[in-house]
């Protein structure tokens, strides 16, 4: 009984929290678990029926006759018949609720989402291309505001889910995959890579902040400003080190030499609350820990460990830490 | 039974060897060039290792992914060359040996080759020399880098051997 | 003494132009004087044939001046004085800057040398690896020698300096390692700088304020910051694309822009200004007074390259100053020179990456089936990058026939845009190349006679392989051009019937230059030698069964044959 309890008590958890179906927080997410919701009800109706059905037939065995054959050809008939409806009926809900993921609304936010292994470059896109912004593994979103996600990938196929927002869609190199949800609630709601991309698939996590309007252009507004100087003589010894060190071949910091495009750009890396895709939350520790050996925190990712004294991973790690 | 036993022996997946210890990674930087700084010989680690950079898979692999990242296709094309020498034809102006290679990535060349020493860690230049010396690789190799997924331009590096002075019509 | 003398027969002069000639006696002098025309071209003859020690192609245009001649050979250069009084056209004098070698390595493209200017009894020239040199015409004594391109960049000097009075107009090249275009000005006797104008950037970099006036851009400030991406047109390439001009009446530089970087246009949303498009600068001072994107959001790397042509034609009842422009894109421009209005633009060959100008924009309707993107390719976009003519292939107009005379390029490419991630010193590029002929011909090149008052085509003279040579055409109504087969060709200017032929000894890629001596008589001069991109191919150390090698070029022109001589300046004139 206890046992019981415990797990069921452990099922309701799932019912909450920032990475479920169930805490629908959007009226996409609404949709789909009202879809999810009217299947369960319907196919656990049904599974009910027959098996009612099954235990009368085996209960009560007929005695094979003329009208038993007729009267069973009815029966299979209608069976068939019925479940012919159910199947066109649950096809119908089912298109009905989806059908609106992918359709574009009026004046949506577009974003743009390109999966790389194992991280999200996010792309904010604008009429003025230098409003666009360019950030990673966060996507703040305007609460009530339709928001539209374009999906590319750079490499191998991955596929975006936020559970309690939207999902599942894939992201495909070489072509685009429109998706549409509206945040109706702020929070912050967890995602996942959904499809086998590789070796750190499970470390492939992005974030999905739901603010006010105006909170959302306060924080968009401070993204678009170029990286901060740097205030202390440790900051500056860090950022020398890597404009003029590996790190500026992949990673972009805005204000800087820094213009590299294969890894995600830093410019307000430490305004992000995790690192390395929803790995390690961002502290300075985390990132002195990531950038002295990524292979060991997340192996096989494409972050190369670079040679550095400890003065050096000091010096970087505090100028990061305070690219807010 | 036995043959399915033995069958399951090949199975053996090749091991990919993700990190290199900050130790290691400085004893592979160590080459020796010679006073004209052409070539030079080998780090000792490099045998050590089992010569990963030549025969595993993984590492060519990574090398052919920077290969793209970083630039290298502006000058060399997917090998034929462009403002930088092919790699395909088998020709190198400062030999085929790896270490030369290594040297030529770190450190530049006269006439236009730029240094990545402060681009590219050791790792990756040891990973773009192996895959390099695919190209232009005189005998077929059992390792092979990954697949090509961009535009298909010529054979692929491991259908040695490389060759020279084939005139062909204009591919459509 | 000359006369009797066939190209065949004749003897060439074994002297390399670095060293003296000696023992040769060629005859320069005659006491005929003649014009070449096309009654009498046919029988013109060789009269001096130098091989010249290079080792890429030599695009540039020879100067003459006062029986000299200079010619300025490519990286690393040597300028060089010839003596045409003298019997063996002897080296008056030679100088040989010195070279940095890391430029060899950037020679993208068009792998050439423009030549040098002579103003003022002084040679100005632009070394490829970023010097601007000014030489005393008489004795080549350097005047002042100043550093203006930094190679390390990947920035390089690629178009001639312009002299006007006593300023020399320079602009950078380097698009494709994302280096800022620039124009700048220096002062003729000292070399010092008096302005440098961004082609990208804030308005006070650029140049543009109160004079500015463009009726196709928006009227906002700061389009060369907003039209790109956060930070992006820092190194967002638009050097210099062709050669400058100026009008004189209207003190304006006319400069083109170069292409923005990186070729993989998904990495630079928006217009890209003022990069792929025509300036107009004030020449004292290098504010801007019009600006005309041609190719805004370049797609395909064109620029604006194409030659520039300053002409007074009679243009629709009344007289006007115009601007002709055949581009890369494919089309001429005829625009007013004064206010940049363009007149009218019609595609000179077949394209398929736009559709026709829209007239409110002046700009090209884009061919959305044609547009390149990340990691797929597009198949057939017509023309190829690196343009239908420009670089090397440098037109020419007649106003006597009212005829453009544009080289021409009929090739089409398979274009992959690839994410390129920004290193100064390597190139950015981001995109897999593979150019190829036109479907359903093997023409891949072509002399095209534009009649430029009716706007369509006059004539063409096709020609195997695409025409990268610059066009000559004298008032004796010859055109002269040359051919990557080695054919240097005489036309009939108004018809094109073909007059005359000689085979050099190598792929022509250079401008011929006509001149008259003291005795009257007209001189031919061209120089071989393969280049641009078609030299990458035949020279530099290239394996053609990669389709992309040099940029794709190399799988256009796989039968181009491996150029195995040195190239060689010929001087050609009537018996």
């Amino acid at each position: 009984m206890r046992a019981l309890a415990t797990s069921l008590a452990l099922l309701c958890a799932g019912c909450t929290g920032s990475q479920t179906v169930l805490a629908p927080m959007g009226p996409q997410a609404a949709q789909l678990n009202w879809l999810l919701w009217s299947f369960i009800l319907i196919c656990g109706i049904i599974w009910l029926l027959v098996m009612f059905v099954l235990v009368l037939a085996l209960r009560y065995a007929a005695v094979p006759s003329q009208r038993g054959e007729r009267r069973a050809a009815v029966i299979v008939g209608v069976s068939v018949a019925a479940s012919a409806l159910v199947i066109i009926v649950l096809t119908v809900m089912s298109y009905a609720a989806t059908r609106g993921l992918s359709v574009a609304a009026d004046d949506p936010l577009v974003i743009r989402l390109r999966g790389y292994q194992w991280w999200w470059e996010v792309t904010y896109t604008d009429r003025r291309p230098d409003r666009m912004l360019v950030t990673a593994n966060e996507i703040h979103v305007p609460v009530g505001h339709p928001i539209n996600i374009e999906l590319s990938a750079a490499d191998v196929i991955h596929s975006f889910w936020v559970p309690n927002l939207v999902g599942k869609q894939d992201l495909i190199p070489g072509r685009r995959n429109d998706l549409t949800f509206t945040a109706s609630r702020p929070g912050v709601y967890r995602g996942q890579c959904a499809e086998f991309c590789g070796l750190q698939h499970a470390h492939m996590a992005l974030l999905v902040i739901a603010e006010e309007p105006a909170a959302f252009e306060a924080w968009r507004d401070a993204q678009l400003q170029v990286a901060r100087p740097p205030e202390t003589i440790e900051q500056e010894a860090g950022r020398t080190f890597f404009v003029s060190q590996p790190c500026a071949a992949c990673h972009t910091v805005r204000g800087t030499n820094a213009a590299g495009t294969l890894g995600p750009d830093l410019t307000h890396v430490a305004s992000r609350r995790t690192i390395a895709a929803g790995l390690l939350e961002t502290t300075r520790g985390s990132l002195a820990a990531w950038i002295a050996d990524p292979q060991t925190i997340k192996p096989g990712n494409n972050m190369p460990m670079v040679t550095m004294t400890p003065e050096q991973l000091r010096a970087v790690s505090a100028w990061l830490v305070d690219l807010q | 039974m036995l043959l399915i036993a033995l069958a399951l022996l090949a199975c053996k997946r090749e091991a990919r060897e993700l990190r290199t210890d900050p130790p290691a990674t400085d004893a592979l930087n160590g080459v020796v060039p010679m006073a004209n700084r052409i070539n030079g010989g080998l780090p000792r680690i490099f045998i050590a290792q089992g010569s990963p950079y030549e025969n595993n898979a993984y590492q060519l692999g990574q090398g052919k992914r920077l290969y793209d990242w970083f630039n290298c296709k502006g000058c060399h094309a997917n090998g034929g060359g462009a403002s930088g020498p092919a790699l395909t034809d088998g020709r190198w102006r400062y030999g085929p040996d790896p270490v030369s290679i290594f040297l030529t990535i770190r450190d530049g060349r006269p006439h236009g080759m730029p240094a990545f020493a402060n681009r590219l860690t050791t790792e990756q230049i040891w990973q773009l020399t192996g895959y390099v010396r695919t190209m232009g690789a005189y005998s077929a190799q059992t390792a092979a880098p990954s697949r090509n997924d961009e535009m298909q331009s010529r054979p692929a590096e491991n259908r040695a051997p490389a060759a020279t002075e084939i005139r062909m019509p204009p591919s459509r | 003494m000359f006369a009797g003398l066939r190209p065949r027969r004749m003897l060439l002069c074994t002297a390399v132009l670095l060293a003296s000639a000696s023992g040769f006696a060629v005859s320069l002098q005659s006491s005929a004087a003649s014009d070449i025309d096309v009654g009498n071209v046919g029988g013109m003859t060789l009269r001096l044939a130098l091989p010249i020690r290079q080792t890429s192609g030599s695009a540039g245009r020879a100067i003459f001046d006062h029986d000299r001649l200079f010619v300025i050979t490519p990286f690393p250069h040597s300028v060089l004085a010839l003596n045409l009084a003298r019997t063996d056209a002897s080296v008056l004098w030679r100088y040989s800057p010195r070279a940095d070698g890391m430029a060899a390595g950037l020679a993208t493209g068009h792998v050439t040398t423009d030549g040098a200017v002579l103003s003022a009894g002084r040679l100005f020239l632009n070394t490829f690896d970023g010097h601007t040199i000014a030489l005393d015409a008489a004795t080549g004594g350097v005047v002042w020698d100043v550093a203006m391109a930094d190679v390390e960049r990947g920035e390089t000097l690629l178009v001639a300096p312009l002299a006007i009075d006593d300023r020399i107009y320079i602009g950078n090249s380097g698009s494709d390692f994302g280096v800022r275009g620039w124009m700048a000005a220096l002062n003729a006797a000292t070399g010092r700088m008096l302005w440098k104008r961004y082609n990208a950037g804030p308005d006070v970099e650029v140049g543009i304020g109160e004079g500015f006036s463009s009726p196709y851009l928006p009227r906002e400030p700061d389009l060369g910051v907003t039209s790109w991406p956060a930070n992006a047109w820092q190194q967002g390439g638009g050097g210099l694309a062709d050669a400058p001009i100026y009008d004189a009446p209207l003190g304006l530089l006319i400069h083109t822009t170069g292409h923005p970087a990186p070729m993989n246009a998904e990495q630079r949303p928006g217009a890209n200004y003022f990069t792929s498009g025509l300036f107009a600068r004030d020449a004292l001072s290098g504010d801007a007074r019009w600006f005309v994107p041609i190719n805004p959001h370049d797609l395909y790397g064109f620029g604006a390259a194409g030659s520039l042509i300053p002409a007074d034609i009679h243009w629709q009842g009344n007289n006007r100053a115009v601007l002709i422009h055949p581009d890369a894109n494919g089309m001429v421009y005829v625009l007013d020179r004064s206010s940049g209005q363009i007149l009218s633009a019609h595609p000179f060959l077949e394209v398929n990456a736009s559709e026709g100008l829209d007239a409110r924009s002046g700009t090209l309707r884009g061919n959305p089936a044609k547009a390149a993107h990340v990691n797929s390719t597009t198949r057939d976009i017509c023309p190829a990058w690196p343009g239908a003519t420009g670089g090397t292939a440098r037109a020419a107009f007649a106003p006597q026939t009212g005829l453009l005379y544009i080289p021409v390029s009929r090739l089409c490419m398979d274009m992959e845009a690839r994410q390129a991630s920004f290193m100064p010193g390597t190139p950015y590029m981001g995109a897999n190349l593979r150019i190829k002929p036109p479907r359903d011909s093997n023409r891949r090149g072509a002399l095209l006679a534009w009649d430029v008052a009716a706007g369509r085509l006059a004539w063409s003279a096709d020609e195997s392989l695409p025409v990268e040579s610059g066009v000559l055409a004298t008032a004796g109504g010859v055109v002269f051009y040359g051919t990557l087969d080695g054919w240097f060709k005489a036309v009939d200017a108004s018809s094109g019937r073909p007059l005359w032929q000689f085979h050099a000894a190598s792929a022509i890629v250079g401008q011929p230059i006509g001149f008259q001596r003291a005795d009257g008589r007209q001189y031919i001069a061209v120089a071989a030698g393969v280049g641009g991109a078609a030299g990458a191919v035949a020279q530099k150390e290239i394996d053609i069964r990669d389709a992309t090698a040099a940029r794709g070029y190399a799988n256009a022109i796989r039968d181009l044959k491996p150029a195995a001589t040195d190239g060689m300046l010929y001087i050609f004139s009537l018996p």
